[in-house]
């Protein structure tokens, strides 16, 4: 499988894991927390910081002032020189946008969460996107249009790639979010499937715009 | 784990396997409001049931499990100095997945409940307090199990073991919150006293991965579509539970997808002909077990207006599909053949629970059981020998270099 990039994953994870061994944890007895008011569990305590591989936690600060969309920060030259390094999930768009309700649930989950805790926004879906060129082992097996899951969390990527299975998973780098993310323009259209026997229905098309790249949101909506 | 399975506990009169240990090391009893409930009961705890006091739990097939397992072997299969090949990547992504910790904040109540409670009245408040019962120790049995991992682990696989303790938070959590629902209808069940008088199922840990893997899963379908059927007809949103179960739901999907990874860095329980058979064989236990088990319950699935056998085909399809990502052989749910001795099961088994609620003398119905027995093996093994689907991880899957993503 295509999976490059794991050692720097791992020594990422390391880090992560050596952090958490500072937490400490005294639970001896078995308690279950009775009250559902109940948030923060007697014997774990969490933070935000947990979010972010703390090795990564260094470079983070670039990602913010790139993914700014208010766009006053975004033309900082000196920030973008910095190439950062981007995970990704991709194929075909019916798979990843139509086929895996439970895809849209995960990103919607983690944005909510982003919301809640004031992160800023580290994962997009992209839809046929440039960096593929890059890629020859992807593309010759590759439906088109394909549509990727890019990332700066390494980790998260391992994570939806177990979770999707039917994808593949490499890394790039690049200079600038921009960059990293841009895409060539694609209609996207799926077919209704033939019987559709769930008790309710499907996700509505167009559940991943909230998803897309800044830039090409506007794009997306006309 | 979200859902029960039963069929491949043998049952306690035929030879039961003790359990290899008794968990309840520490529990404290006195967290817990003590009314005990042997079956299902709609009184006040005020007044408790006559036979409360007795340490006897009304069980049948198909009431949920506790689980245990041999927790040496555990220890070894996760042991990163003897496996070498454990993918460590996969579980430190996990982690950080379960560090996240999604619903931190999502299991608060509020007053709806107990006004909608009040309201519930007549035989559907009977089969939601049942519902709320058999959800709660089937939660509470996945604290009871991951948490025991997650302390036996610590030494040999630090991560894993951090993992299966965050685990048992979750699952604690969705125990607590479906314990407390029951408080709207006056009951609470004592999961101190459930801890100790239940029997626990013991699986080895193979047995273990692909039995809860599937629960976690298809615990996922059930809770997803009972949500988004409720979200499209909320004339039928008679109790908030519901409401929550939108992200309740991806905890259980994320516990599946680390079921997942303990099974693909053991990958001799993936990859030969037997694990095929097996995997065969827990998918049927558990699809068939949550057939009977809920069309013996139709008037709680109509009453939040579903249909219960279309229901539990969408829930078994869905959860095959997932399950055939990992799973090296499935069953061929889709074929309509695969329903249809489903309905058989169904009718064979209303029957076998007629015999037992006739008034016949013991020797009787056991003899008016043994034909009923037999048509619902032959059945079940008819089914099990269908044509199965071949699947897998594509990690390891034979038809990857094939496949076209």
């Amino acid at each position: 499988m295509a999976t490059l990039g794991r050692g720097c994953w791992s020594s990422a994870a390391m880090a992560m894991a050596n952090h958490h061994k500072l937490q400490t944890q005294t639970n001896k007895s078995i308690s279950l927390p009775m009250s559902a008011n109940y948030t923060h569990n007697s014997f774990f305590s969490f933070n935000s910081a947990s979010l972010t591989p703390i090795a990564a936690k260094s470079s983070f600060k670039t990602a913010v002032a790139a993914v700014d969309s208010d766009g006053v920060t975004s033309s900082n030259a000196a920030e973008n020189e910095q190439p950062k390094k981007y995970y990704f999930v991709v194929a075909n768009a019916k798979f990843m946008l139509d086929e895996e309700e439970h895809f849209k649930e995960l990103l919607s989950e983690r944005l909510r969460l982003y919301g809640e805790r004031n992160k800023e926004q580290d994962f997009w879906l992209v839809i046929e996107p440039k960096f593929l060129d890059k890629f020859p082992n992807i593309t010759k097996r590759l439906k088109r249009p394909a549509v990727a899951l890019v990332s700066t969390n390494g980790p998260w990527i391992t994570f939806m790639k177990l979770r999707l299975d039917r994808v593949l998973s490499e890394s790039y780098e690049a200079e600038s979010l921009e960059k990293a993310l841009s895409s060539n323009p694609t209609d996207l259209q799926f077919e209704k499937p033939e019987k559709w026997v769930a008790p309710y229905p499907k996700y509505e098309f167009g559940w991943w715009e909230p998803f897309l790249p800044p830039g090409s949101k506007e794009e997306a909506k006309v | 784990m979200a859902t029960e399975m039963a069929l491949v506990k043998p049952i306690s009169k035929f030879g039961n396997v003790s359990p290899k240990f008794t968990i309840p090391r520490s529990f404290s009893r006195s967290k817990f409001t003590t009314v005990r409930m042997s079956a299902t009961s709609s009184q006040a705890p005020s007044k408790p049931r006559k036979k409360a006091s007795k340490t006897e739990i009304k069980e049948s097939l198909l009431t949920p499990r506790f689980y245990t397992t041999d927790f040496d072997e555990m220890e070894t299969l996760f042991n990163t100095e003897i496996n070498k090949n454990l993918n460590q990547v996969e579980f430190e992504a996990l982690l950080q997945e379960f560090k996240t910790d999604y619903n931190q904040t999502h299991f608060i109540r509020n007053k709806e409940f107990k006004e909608a409670a009040d309201k519930l009245q007549g035989p559907l408040r009977q089969i939601f307090v049942e519902f709320l019962e058999r959800s709660c120790t089937a939660e509470f049995s996945g604290f009871l199990l991951y948490k025991e991992l997650g302390r036996r682990l610590k030494k040999t696989n630090p991560v894993v073991a951090e993992i299966f303790s965050l685990m048992s938070r979750d699952e604690a959590r969705h125990a607590g919150f479906l314990n407390k629902g029951l408080s709207d209808f006056n009951l609470a069940l004592d999961l101190g006293f459930l801890t100790k008088a239940r029997k626990y199922t013991f699986f080895k840990p193979k047995f273990i991965f692909y039995a809860t893997y599937l629960s976690e899963k298809i615990g996922y379908w059930r809770y997803i579509t009972i949500y988004r059927h409720l979200k499209e007809n909320p004339e039928y949103q008679c109790y908030p539970i519901f409401k929550y179960f939108e992200n309740w739901c991806q905890d259980e999907n994320r516990h599946g997808d680390f079921f997942s990874a303990l099974m693909k860095a053991q990958p001799q329980f993936l990859n030969d002909w037997k694990a095929k058979l097996w995997a065969r064989f827990f998918c049927l236990s558990v699809y068939v077990t949550m057939y009977l088990n809920d069309c013996q319950r139709t008037a709680f699935y109509e009453g939040i207006g579903l249909n219960t056998k279309e229901f539990d085909m969408h829930v078994i399809i869905e959860t095959n599909r997932t399950t055939a990502r990992i799973f090296p052989a499935v069953l061929d749910v889709e074929n309509p053949e695969f329903k249809r001795k489903l309905d058989r099961m169904v009718e064979i088994n209303e029957k076998l629970l007629a015999v037992g609620e006739s008034n016949d003398i013991p020797l009787v119905k056991n003899l008016k059981r043994i034909p009923l027995v037999a048509a619902l093996a032959s059945e079940i093994l008819a089914a099990y020998l269908m044509p199965p689907i071949e699947s897998g991880s594509v990690d390891f899957a034979e038809f990857e270099p094939q496949l076209v993503y």
